[in-house]
C-alpha cells in the first residue's frame, strides 16, 4: 500500500498529540508485600482550587502499614514531595485505625489496604498552560511477623485548566470510601474532659446517650499505655474511660488528643484538657497533623 | 472451709502474687534482677554488677533498624567506647527460636565476630524471661540501670526514628547523652522516650 502525504501527516500528527496532549497517568510502584498508588480526587487541577490526592496502600494478606501514631512498635509512612511551583500539599488525613499486635505490644495501624488522604492546593497564579508533575518519596515499613522497609518513587501528571475540578469518575469510590473511613469531628453537644488520676487518665464523655463500648487510640505516642486494657464504666448518658499512663510519660501533658471508636464505623477526633473539672467543648474541623 | 484450708489459700496466692511483674519497668524504679546465659557460655547475674552503669540493648539482627545501627557501626562504635569506660554493655535476644531475630550461641558469635560488635556479652533469652521482666518491646531497645540498680534511662537509641542510615550522624544520641550524665555523678535529663524498631518476637507471637 503506498502511503499517501497526507495520511503519513494524518499519522504524524497522532503520534505528537499522544505525546503532548495532557494525561491522567497514574502511577502505581511496588512496595514490600504490595503497591502504592498515587491517585488524584479530580480530573485535572485549577488554579486557586483545593482538591485531594490520595496514596492507595495495597498489601498482601497479613501485611500491615502503621497509623501516624505507630503504637509499640513500627513507624508510619511517610513521604517527601516534589512538586512543581505553585502547588503544596497539606498534612496526611489519615483513616481511623485498626488496633494490631499482641496483648503486650500493640500498634496501631492498617491490615492489607488503606488510602490516606493528601489535600493539595494550588495558588491562584499558577499558570494553566502546562500538565504538572507530581513526585513523592515514600518511605513504608510493611510488617508481618517480620517488618521491611521499602522505598518508592510515585508520580501523577495532571493537567492545569482554568475551570473549576471535575471529580475523574475512576477514582470516586476510592475517595469516598477513603472519606468514609475518617473519624469525624464530634457533635457540637458532646462533652470530654479528662482528669489527671496519677497513675493513669480518666476520660469522661458526655454524649446524651448511653453506648455500650468505647477505645481511645492517642493521636501522640507516649501518652498512655498501648497495652493496657481501658476500663469502660458506662454512665447514664456516656461513659468514663480509664486509660493507664505510658512509662515514657514523665511530665504533665495539658491536652489528651486521639480518636475515640465507638464502633466500627463511628470513630471521632477528640482534643480534651487534661485536669480541667468542666466539660470541654469539642473542636470541629480537626485535621490530623502529619509526621 | 478448715481453718487450714485457708491458710494454705492464702499462701498459695501469696506465691503467684509474688511471681507476677509487679508493674511494668519504669524510669526510677530498680532494674528487675536476671540470670542469663551468654553465647560465650558464660551466665551473667544482673546482682553481681552493683556498683556499676549497666547497658541492657535488645537486639534482633534482622530487623531494618537494628540493622540501620550495626551496618553504619554506630552499635559497636557505642559499645567499644563505653565499655572502654567501665560500663558493663548486655546484648539481649529475645527473640524466640524459629523467629526473627532467634540465634543459638555459636550463630551468635559469628555474628559478633563478623560485625565487629563489642558488648560486654550477648544474653540469649529465648524464652523471653528477661525481655518481659523488662517489658521490653522493640529492637533496638535501650535500658540503662545506675550503679544503685535503678532503671535511670528506657526507650530508644536516638531521636530519629527512621531506618536509615543518612539519620545517625545528626541525631541526638540518648544513650550517649545518658551515659555521660551518669557518669558525671549527674541526672539523666532525658529519661523515657519512645524506643522505635521491630516488636521483640517473643513465645507465642505472630505479630
Amino acid at each position: 500500500m503506498r502511503c499517501s502525504t497526507a495520511s503519513v501527516r494524518l499519522f504524524l500528527v497522532l503520534i505528537l498529540g499522544l505525546i503532548l496532549l495532557p494525561s491522567v497517568r497514574a502511577s502505581v510502584a511496588s512496595i514490600p508485600h504490595g503497591t502504592v498508588d498515587l491517585i488524584a480526587e479530580n480530573q485535572w487541577i485549577a488554579p486557586g482550587h483545593q482538591s485531594d490526592l490520595g496514596l492507595h496502600f495495597q498489601l498482601e494478606q497479613g501485611w500491615h502499614i502503621y497509623w501516624v501514631n505507630p503504637g509499640d512498635s513500627g513507624q508510619p509512612p511517610r513521604a517527601e514531595w516534589h512538586l512543581p511551583t505553585g502547588l503544596t500539599v497539606g498534612d496526611i488525613a489519615w483513616p481511623a485505625p485498626q488496633r494490631l499486635g499482641t496483648p503486650t505490644i500493640v500498634d496501631f495501624g492498617y491490615d492489607d489496604a488503606v488510602m490516606l488522604l493528601v489535600p493539595m492546593r494550588a495558588s491562584a497564579a499558577r499558570s494553566a498552560n502546562q500538565p504538572a508533575q507530581l513526585r513523592a518519596e515514600l518511605r513504608v515499613l510493611v510488617c508481618r511477623e517480620i517488618c521491611i522497609s521499602g522505598k518508592a518513587q510515585i508520580s501523577l501528571v495532571l493537567p492545569v485548566r482554568s475551570v473549576p475540578p471535575t471529580p475523574d469518575a475512576r477514582t470516586r469510590d476510592l475517595f469516598a470510601a477513603a472519606r468514609n473511613s475518617l473519624p469525624r469531628a464530634a457533635p457540637a453537644d458532646w462533652k470530654f474532659s479528662v482528669s489527671d488520676a496519677k497513675e493513669a487518665f480518666v476520660l469522661t464523655a458526655n454524649l446524651g446517650r448511653k453506648v455500650p463500648q468505647a477505645t481511645f487510640f492517642p493521636l501522640e505516642e507516649s501518652r498512655i499505655d498501648n497495652s493496657a486494657p481501658q476500663k469502660f464504666i458506662p454512665l447514664a448518658t456516656g461513659f468514663r474511660l480509664t486509660l493507664l499512663k505510658s512509662d515514657q510519660l514523665l511530665k504533665p501533658i495539658r491536652r489528651l488528643k486521639g480518636v475515640l471508636e465507638l464502633s466500627a464505623n463511628q470513630n471521632y477526633v477528640i482534643d480534651a484538657p487534661v485536669g480541667n473539672p468542666s466539660a470541654a467543648r469539642q473542636r470541629a474541623g480537626f485535621r490530623f497533623l502529619a509526621k | 472451709m478448715k481453718r487450714s484450708t485457708v491458710y494454705w489459700l492464702i499462701f498459695v496466692l501469696a506465691m503467684l502474687a509474688a511471681a507476677l511483674p509487679i508493674s511494668a519497668v519504669k524510669f526510677g524504679q530498680p532494674a528487675p534482677d536476671f540470670t542469663g546465659t551468654a553465647s560465650n557460655g558464660k551466665t551473667y547475674h544482673l546482682a553481681d554488677y552493683r556498683g556499676k552503669i549497666v547497658v541492657l540493648e535488645w537486639h534482633n539482627n534482622g530487623c531494618p533498624y537494628t540493622r540501620k545501627h550495626y551496618m553504619s557501626g554506630n552499635m559497636q562504635k557505642l559499645q567499644k567506647q563505653w565499655t572502654a569506660r567501665g560500663v558493663i554493655w548486655f546484648t539481649v535476644l529475645s527473640s524466640a527460636p524459629g523467629k526473627q531475630g532467634y540465634m543459638n550461641a555459636s550463630d551468635e558469635n559469628g555474628y559478633i565476630a563478623k560485625m565487629g560488635a563489642a558488648p560486654t556479652a550477648a544474653l540469649l533469652d529465648p524464652t523471653g524471661a528477661i525481655g518481659h521482666s523488662y517489658t521490653a518491646k522493640t529492637t533496638p531497645q535501650m535500658i540503662i540501670i545506675d550503679p544503685q540498680g535503678i532503671v535511670i534511662y528506657d526507650g530508644a537509641i536516638d531521636n530519629r526514628p527512621t531506618e536509615d542510615v543518612k539519620d545517625i550522624p545528626g541525631a541526638t544520641n540518648y544513650v550517649n547523652l545518658a551515659l555521660e550524665q551518669a557518669l558525671a555523678g549527674k541526672p539523666v535529663e532525658t529519661a523515657a522516650t519512645r524506643p522505635y524498631g521491630c516488636s521483640v518476637k517473643y513465645p507465642g507471637s505472630w505479630f
